[in-house]
C-alpha cells in the first residue's frame, strides 16, 4: 500500500472560503426561514440567490484568472482524517450552471405562487423555497467533495430534499412517486455506502485525489468500483433503473419538476464521472465506460420511443430526461480509456459537458413552459392541446426553443454537443454510438414535433382557458430557453475553463 | 467589411430580420405585403457581386458567405421567383387569418433556401439547409386539412432523416480537417484521399438526394408540393429543392474522377428522370403532374451531375446550375399560371392558356425556349454517350407528362368561376415568365464551351424537335387507355412503406413492454443487483 | 485454523455481510412498504457492520481501532435514521390518503398509450 503523504497536503487558496460560502449560504437561507415568519421567506430566498450567484461568479472568476483550481481544507485537518473542498473547472461549471438554472427556477416559481394570492405567504410555499435552498447546498457539496463520504452525505442530502419537492401537493399518486424515488434512491446509496466501506477497507483513505493515485487493479477496487457505479445508476435512472423517474418528475409541480430534472439528476452523473475518470484505473475506466455506453443507448432509443408515445405532456418531458441522461453516459467510452489523450482533453468531454448544460437549461424552461400550459388548460393531454401556440405564443416558443436543444438541431448548445458526440464518435471509430446519436436525435424531434404541430394547429374546439397567465411569466422559461440555443455560439470558451485544475497527463498522477 | 460582403451578408439577414420583427402583433400583420421585397438583396447580390467573392464573419457567427458561378446563377432565379411569388401570395391570401403566421415561415423558408447558395463553411451550411428544410414543413400543413397534415408528417420524417444522414456525412468530413468548422471548398479538396470517403459520398447523396426527390426517395414531393397554397408550391417546387442541387454541386468532388459513384448517380437520375413521367401521367390532379414533373426534371440534373463526377468534369456544376434556374423560373411560372389560370374566365383565359402551354413546353426542350438552351448546353458535356440518348428521349416523356398537364388544365378551366382576376396575379406571372427567357439567354454566351450561334444551329434543334413530336405522339396513344387514370396514388410506392406502419408499431408496442416490466420493484430491484455484479465481473475479469 | 480465520473483525464482516444480504431481499422482493423500511434498516446495519470490520483490520495496521470508520458510521446511522423518518412519514401520509402500504404495480398513468 502506499503511503497517503506522497502526495503534497492540501493547501487552502486564497479563494477558497468561496467553496464554503456556496455550501453554507443556502443552508443559513433555511434556517433563516426556520425562525422568521413565512412572510420573510421570499426576501431571504432573494438575498440568498443574489448571495450565491455572486459566490458561484467570483469562484468562476477566481478559476479562471489564477487558472489553478480552488481549495479549501475544513479545519485545517488533512485527508485521510480531515475533508477537502476542491473546485477545478467541472465544478465550477457546474456550479455556475447551477447558478444560471435555479434563480430562474426560483423567479418562476414565485410568479406561479403570485397567481394564487391567498396561499402565497402560507405554509407551502416556505416549504418548497427551503427544499430549494436545500438542494442547492447539497448540489454545490457534490460539485465540489473531495471525500467519498462527504459525497455520500451529499448525495443524501439531496435526495432528502428533492423526494419532498415530489410530493409538495400532497395527492396520492406524487406520494406514492415521492415513496418509490426515496427507497431507489436509499437501495443505491447503500450499494454506494458499501463501496466506501471497500475503498477505506484498501487503501485507508476516502480522498479522490489519494485514490486516483493509488488505486490498481486489486479485486477490492473493482468491487467497490461497480457497487459505487451501481449504486449512482440508481439515483441517476439510467435504464432499466428508471423505474422512479417518470412518475417522480411527471408528478412534481412545475418548478420542482424542473429542477429535478435540470439539476439534481446531474449530481450522481457528476460523481459517476468523477470515479470512472479519476478514481479508476484507465483499463478499468475503459471496461467500465464500455458498459455505461451500452446502458445509454438502450435509454436513448426506448426511453425515447417511450416518450413519444406518453400521452400526457410533462411523462413525455420526464421520459425525455430519461432519454438524455443516456447520452451523457455514452461520453464515457468516447473521454475515457486512452492512453494517448487524457479524458478531459478530448472533445467528447467539452461535448458532454455542453450536453449537460444545455440538458439543464432546455429541461428545465421546458418543465415550466409545461406547467404553464398545466396551469393555463387544466392539463396536459397532449391530444387535447391543439392550438396552444396562439393563446400562449412565449411558451410555444420556448417549447420549440427548448426542443432544438434537445433534438440537437442547429443553433443550439444541444447541436454543439451532438457534433462533439459524434465527431469523437467517428473519430473514435464507434459506429453504433454515431447511429445511437442520430436515431435519438431523431426520434427527439418526434416527440418534440408532436406538441409543436399541436402548438401550431388550428384547434376544431377553442381551447378553454382556466386561467389567464401573465406574460412575464411565460419571459423566464423562455430566457433558459435561449440561453440553451445561445449556447451554440460559445462552444469554444468552456474549453479552456473545463480543463482548469486537471493533470496534463494521466502519468503524472501515477507517482 | 467590403460592400460586396455587405450585400451578400443582406440577402440572408433581411428575410430573417424580417421574420424575427414579426414577433411584433402591427408588423406581422403587414408581413404577407412586404414578402415582395424580402429577396431583393439576394437578387441584387447574384446580379452585382463578382464570382469569386468570399467574406468571414468573426465569432460568434464564424459564418463564411462566398458567391461563386454554380450559385449566383441559382441564386438570382431563385431570388427571382421568391419575390414574384410573394407578390402573387400577397394578392391571392391577403386578409385571411392565417396568412401573418405564413408570412412567418415564408419569410423562415426563404433565408434558408437563398442562403444555401452563398454560405462557404460547413456548419453555416447546414444550419441554412436545416432551416430551410424545418421551415417548409410550415408551409406545406398552412391549410391544415388531413392530406397536407399527412403530407406535412411525411415530408418532415424524410427531411429529418435526410439531416441525420448530412450530419453524420458533414462530421465525418469535418473530422479530418485542422479546422473544427472548414470551408466547404477545403474539404472537398482533402475529400479524395479521405480513408472515410465512400461512406462520405453515400451519405452525402442518400441525403441531397432526398431533398432533391431522387427516387426512391421522391415519396414526400409529389404530396408535400401539392398540399401548400399555389405561391408556396410554386417556391417549394421552383427554389427549394434546388438545396439538394447545390449541396450536391457543393460536395461531390468533381475535380476528381470517380466512375463508380457517378455511374450510380447517372442511373439513379435517368431512372428518375423516366419513373416520374410515368407515374405523372397517371395522375390527375394538376399540382401533382407538376410535382411529377420536377422529380422526373430533377432526375435530369442529377444525370447531369454524374456524368460530371464520372470524369471528374469542373463544367458540370455551372451546367447544373443553369438546368437548375431554368427548372426554377419555369416551374415556378407553371405553378403561378396554374393559380391564375384557375381563377380566369372568357376571352383573358384564352392568353393565358397559351403562356401556360409555352412555359410546359420550355420543359419539354421548346426550340428557343429555356428548356432548349439548358437541353443543348447539357448535351455538349455528355457527349455521346448513353447518356445523351437516354436524356434526348426523356424529353420525349416530358413533352407527354406536359400535355397531359395542359390537357387537364383545360378541362379543369372549363367551368371557372366568375371570380375575375387581378393584375397583382399576373403581373408576378408575367414577370417570371418573361424572366425565364431573359435570364437563360443572357447566361447562355458566358457557360463553359458556349456560344450563342450553338443554340440556333439546326442539327441542335431537330435533336430538340424529333422527341418532342414523339411525345406528342406517345401522349395521343396514351390518351386512349382510360385504365391509365388515377391508376397510382399519389406518392406511389409511399403506400407500400406506409403499410409497414403495423411492424413500427409493433416495435413500440415491444419497447413499451419492456419499459413498463422495468419499471416493477422487483424486477428493477434485481436489475440494479445484477448491473452491479455485471460490472464488478467485468472490472475483475480485466485481462 | 477455523479459528482463526474467526478472528472478530472477520465474524463482524460476515455477519454485516449476511446481514446486508438479507435486507436487501426484504428490500427488493417484499411488497409491504414497511417491511421495505424495517429491510433499508437491515441492510444499512449490515453495512455498519462492515465499516466496524474495517475499521477493526485498520487496527491491524498499527493503529488502536480506527477511528474514521466509526466516525463514518455515527454519521451514516443519522443519514439512515432521517431516511427512515422521511419514509415512515410518506408512508402514513399515503396510508392516509389511500388505505395502502404498498405499490406493487407501476403508476397507471406512466403506462398510458395512446394515439399513434
Amino acid at each position: 500500500m502506499l503511503p497517503a503523504n506522497a502526495l503534497p497536503a492540501y493547501v487552502t487558496t486564497p479563494g477558497g472560503f468561496l467553496l464554503v460560502l456556496a455550501i453554507i449560504l443556502p443552508v443559513v437561507a433555511v434556517l433563516a426561514m426556520l425562525v422568521l415568519d413565512p412572510r420573510h421567506a421570499r426576501s431571504v430566498v432573494g438575498a440568498t440567490i443574489l448571495a450565491g450567484v455572486a459566490a458561484a461568479l467570483a469562484i468562476a472568476e477566481e478559476l479562471i484568472r489564477t487558472g489553478a483550481a480552488l481549495i479549501y481544507v475544513v479545519g485545517g485537518w488533512q485527508p485521510p482524517l480531515g475533508l477537502a473542498l476542491r473546485a477545478d473547472g467541472l465544478s465550477a461549471t457546474m456550479i455556475a450552471m447551477t447558478a444560471i438554472v435555479l434563480p430562474g427556477i426560483a423567479i418562476f416559481a414565485r410568479g406561479l405562487q403570485d397567481l394564487k394570492p391567498e396561499t402565497r405567504n402560507g405554509r407551502a410555499p416556505t416549504t418548497f423555497w427551503s427544499l430549494l435552498m436545500g438542494v442547492w447546498s447539497a448540489l454545490c457539496l457534490t460539485f465540489i467533495g473531495q471525500d467519498l463520504f462527504n459525497l455520500y452525505v451529499a448525495l443524501e442530502l439531496l435526495t432528502f430534499a428533492a423526494v419532498p419537492l415530489v410530493c409538495l401537493d400532497g395527492r396520492s399518486e406524487t406520494m406514492g412517486a415521492a415513496l418509490r424515488y426515496l427507497m431507489f434512491a436509499l437501495l443505491g446509496s447503500m450499494l454506494y455506502l458499501l463501496g466506501t466501506g471497500l475503498f477505506y477497507g484498501a487503501f485507508g483513505t476516502l480522498d479522490i485525489r489519494s485514490l486516483s493515485a493509488m488505486s490498481d487493479d486489486r479485486p477490492a477496487v473493482s468491487v467497490a468500483l461497480a457497487l459505487m457505479i451501481a449504486g449512482l445508476l440508481a439515483k441517476a435512472a439510467l435504464f432499466p433503473l428508471h423505474l422512479w423517474l417518470p412518475p417522480a418528475h411527471a408528478g412534481a409541480p412545475a418548478a420542482a419538476s424542473a429542477v429535478l430534472s435540470a439539476l439534481v439528476i446531474k449530481a450522481p452523473i457528476f460523481l459517476t464521472l468523477r470515479l470512472v475518470a479519476e478514481v479508476a484505473p484507465t483499463p478499468m475506466a475503459a471496461i467500465a465506460g464500455k458498459i455505461l455506453a451500452i446502458l445509454g443507448a438502450f435509454a436513448i432509443i426506448l426511453c425515447s420511443v417511450m416518450a413519444l408515445r406518453q400521452a400526457r405532456l410533462k411523462l413525455m418531458i420526464a421520459y425525455s430526461t430519461v432519454a438524455q441522461i443516456g447520452y451523457l453516459f455514452i461520453v464515457f467510452p468516447l473521454a475515457t480509456g486512452a492512453d494517448a489523450l487524457p479524458p478531459w482533453g478530448t472533445i467528447a468531454w467539452t461535448g458532454g459537458a455542453l450536453q449537460l448544460g444545455s440538458h439543464a437549461l432546455a429541461k428545465a424552461s421546458m418543465f415550466m413552459a409545461a406547467g404553464i400550459i398545466a396551469e393555463a388548460f387544466g392539463h396536459d393531454n397532449i391530444r387535447d392541446l391543439s392550438g396552444f401556440g396562439r393563446i400562449l405564443p412565449l411558451s410555444a416558443a420556448t417549447f420549440g426553443l427548448a426542443g432544438l436543444s434537445l433534438m440537437g438541431l442547429p443553433p443550439s448548445g444541444g447541436f454543439i454537443a451532438k457534433c462533439l458526440l459524434l465527431t469523437s464518435a467517428v473519430l473514435g471509430g464507434h459506429p453504433w454510438l454515431s447511429t445511437t446519436i442520430l436515431a435519438g436525435g431523431l426520434l427527439a424531434a418526434g416527440y418534440v414535433f408532436r406538441v409543436m404541430n399541436r402548438a401550431l394547429a388550428t384547434p376544431q374546439t377553442p381551447l378553454i382557458i382556466r386561467r389567464k397567465i401573465p406574460a412575464r411569466l411565460e419571459v423566464v422559461p423562455l430566457i433558459l430557453a435561449l440561453l440553451a440555443v445561445l449556447l451554440g455560439f460559445v462552444p469554444l470558451e468552456p474549453l479552456g475553463l473545463l480543463q482548469i485544475g486537471r493533470p496534463d497527463r494521466p502519468a503524472e498522477t501515477m507517482p | 467589411m467590403s460592400a460586396e460582403g455587405l450585400l451578400l451578408f443582406a440577402a440572408v439577414l433581411l428575410p430573417l430580420g424580417m421574420a424575427i420583427s414579426c414577433l411584433s402583433r402591427t408588423i406581422r400583420a403587414r408581413a404577407p405585403s412586404l414578402l415582395v421585397f424580402a429577396p431583393v438583396p439576394a437578387m441584387l447580390a447574384a446580379w452585382l457581386v463578382p464570382n469569386g467573392v468570399s467574406v468571414f464573419f468573426p465569432a460568434p457567427l464564424r459564418m463564411t458567405l462566398a458567391l461563386d458561378r454554380p450559385g449566383a446563377i441559382l441564386l438570382g432565379g431563385a431570388a427571382l421567383l421568391w419575390s414574384a411569388a410573394g407578390a402573387f401570395a400577397a394578392t391571392t391570401m391577403a386578409g385571411r387569418p392565417g396568412t401573418p403566421g405564413f408570412a412567418v415561415w415564408w419569410l423562415l423558408t426563404l433565408t434558408g433556401s437563398l442562403g444555401v447558395f452563398i454560405v462557404a463553411d460547413i456548419a453555416s451550411f447546414y444550419l441554412v439547409f436545416t432551416l430551410v428544410s424545418l421551415a417548409a414543413y410550415g408551409l406545406i400543413v398552412h391549410e391544415q386539412t388531413a392530406a397536407a397534415l399527412r403530407a406535412g408528417l411525411v415530408y418532415v420524417v424524410l427531411a429529418l432523416l435526410g439531416e441525420a444522414f448530412l450530419l453524420l456525412a458533414f462530421v465525418m468530413l469535418a473530422a479530418g480537417a485542422p479546422d473544427p468548422n472548414p470551408l466547404i471548398r477545403d474539404a472537398m479538396a482533402a475529400l479524395p484521399a479521405s480513408p472515410m470517403r465512400d461512406g462520405i459520398l453515400a451519405l452525402v447523396i442518400l441525403g441531397f438526394a432526398l431533398k432533391m426527390g431522387l427516387v426512391p426517395l421522391h415519396v414526400w414531393l409529389p404530396l408535400a408540393h401539392p398540399a401548400a397554397p399555389m405561391p408556396a408550391s410554386a417556391v417549394l417546387s421552383g427554389v427549394v429543392v434546388k438545396a439538394g442541387v447545390i449541396g450536391l454541386i457543393r460536395f461531390l468532388p468533381f475535380e476528381t474522377a470517380l466512375p463508380a459513384w457517378g455511374a450510380m448517380l447517372t442511373t439513379v437520375g435517368l431512372f428518375t428522370a423516366y419513373y416520374g413521367v410515368i407515374v405523372g401521367i397517371t395522375q390527375q390532379r394538376l399540382k401533382t403532374i407538376l410535382a411529377y414533373s420536377t422529380v422526373s426534371q430533377m432526375g435530369l440534373v442529377a444525370t447531369i451531375l454524374g456524368v460530371g463526377l464520372a470524369h471528374g468534369d469542373p463544367a458540370a456544376p455551372v451546367l447544373a446550375a443553369y438546368y437548375g434556374v431554368h427548372h426554377t423560373l419555369i416551374k415556378g411560372g407553371l405553378f403561378l399560371a396554374v393559380g391564375v389560370g384557375l381563377v380566369t374566365r372568357g376571352s383573358h383565359l384564352r392568353p393565358i392558356l397559351l403562356l401556360t402551354g409555352l412555359l410546359a413546353l420550355s420543359l419539354a426542350g421548346l426550340p428557343l425556349t429555356s428548356g432548349a438552351l439548358a437541353k443543348i448546353a447539357a448535351k455538349q458535356m455528355l457527349g455521346s454517350g448513353i447518356a445523351t440518348i437516354a436524356m434526348t428521349l426523356a424529353a420525349a416523356g416530358s413533352t407527354a407528362l406536359m400535355l397531359h398537364f395542359l390537357a387537364a388544365l383545360k378541362r379543369e378551366t372549363a367551368a371557372n368561376a366568375e371570380t375575375p382576376e387581378t393584375p397583382g396575379q399576373v403581373a408576378p406571372l408575367l414577370v417570371v415568365a418573361a424572366a425565364s427567357i431573359i435570364i437563360p439567354w443572357s447566361l447562355y454566351p458566358g457557360l463553359p464551351g458556349m456560344n450563342l450561334s450553338s443554340a440556333v444551329e439546326i442539327g441542335a434543334l431537330w435533336t430538340l424537335v424529333w422527341p418532342m413530336v414523339l411525345g406528342g405522339i406517345a401522349f395521343m396513344m396514351l390518351r386512349r387507355l382510360n385504365g391509365l387514370r388515377g391508376a397510382l396514388p399519389e406518392g406511389d410506392i409511399l403506400v407500400l412503406a406506409e403499410k409497414c406502419a403495423p411492424l413500427v408499431g409493433r416495435v413500440a408496442g415491444t419497447f413499451a413492454k419492456v419499459d413498463s416490466l422495468t419499471r416493477h420493484w422487483p424486477v428493477a430491484g434485481v436489475l440494479l443487483v445484477c448491473i452491479a455484479m455485471l460490472l464488478g465481473g467485468a472490472l475483475l475479469s480485466r485481462p | 485454523m477455523i479459528a482463526s480465520a474467526l478472528s472478530s473483525a472477520n465474524l463482524f464482516g460476515l455477519c454485516g455481510a449476511s446481514l446486508a444480504g438479507f435486507g436487501l431481499f426484504i428490500v427488493i422482493i417484499h411488497a409491504s412498504l414497511l417491511r421495505r423500511i424495517v429491510g433499508f434498516n437491515l441492510l444499512g446495519a449490515g453495512i455498519f457492520l462492515v465499516f466496524g470490520a474495517i475499521a477493526r483490520r485498520g487496527a491491524a495496521a498499527g493503529f488502536d481501532g480506527d477511528p474514521v470508520p466509526q466516525a463514518m458510521v455515527i454519521t451514516g446511522i443519522v443519514v439512515a435514521f432521517s431516511a427512515t423518518a422521511l419514509s415512515v412519514a410518506l408512508l402514513l401520509r399515503l396510508f392516509g390518503l389511500t388505505g395502502r402500504a404498498a405499490f406493487d404495480a407501476p403508476p397507471a398513468d406512466a403506462s398510458r398509450q395512446d394515439e399513434t
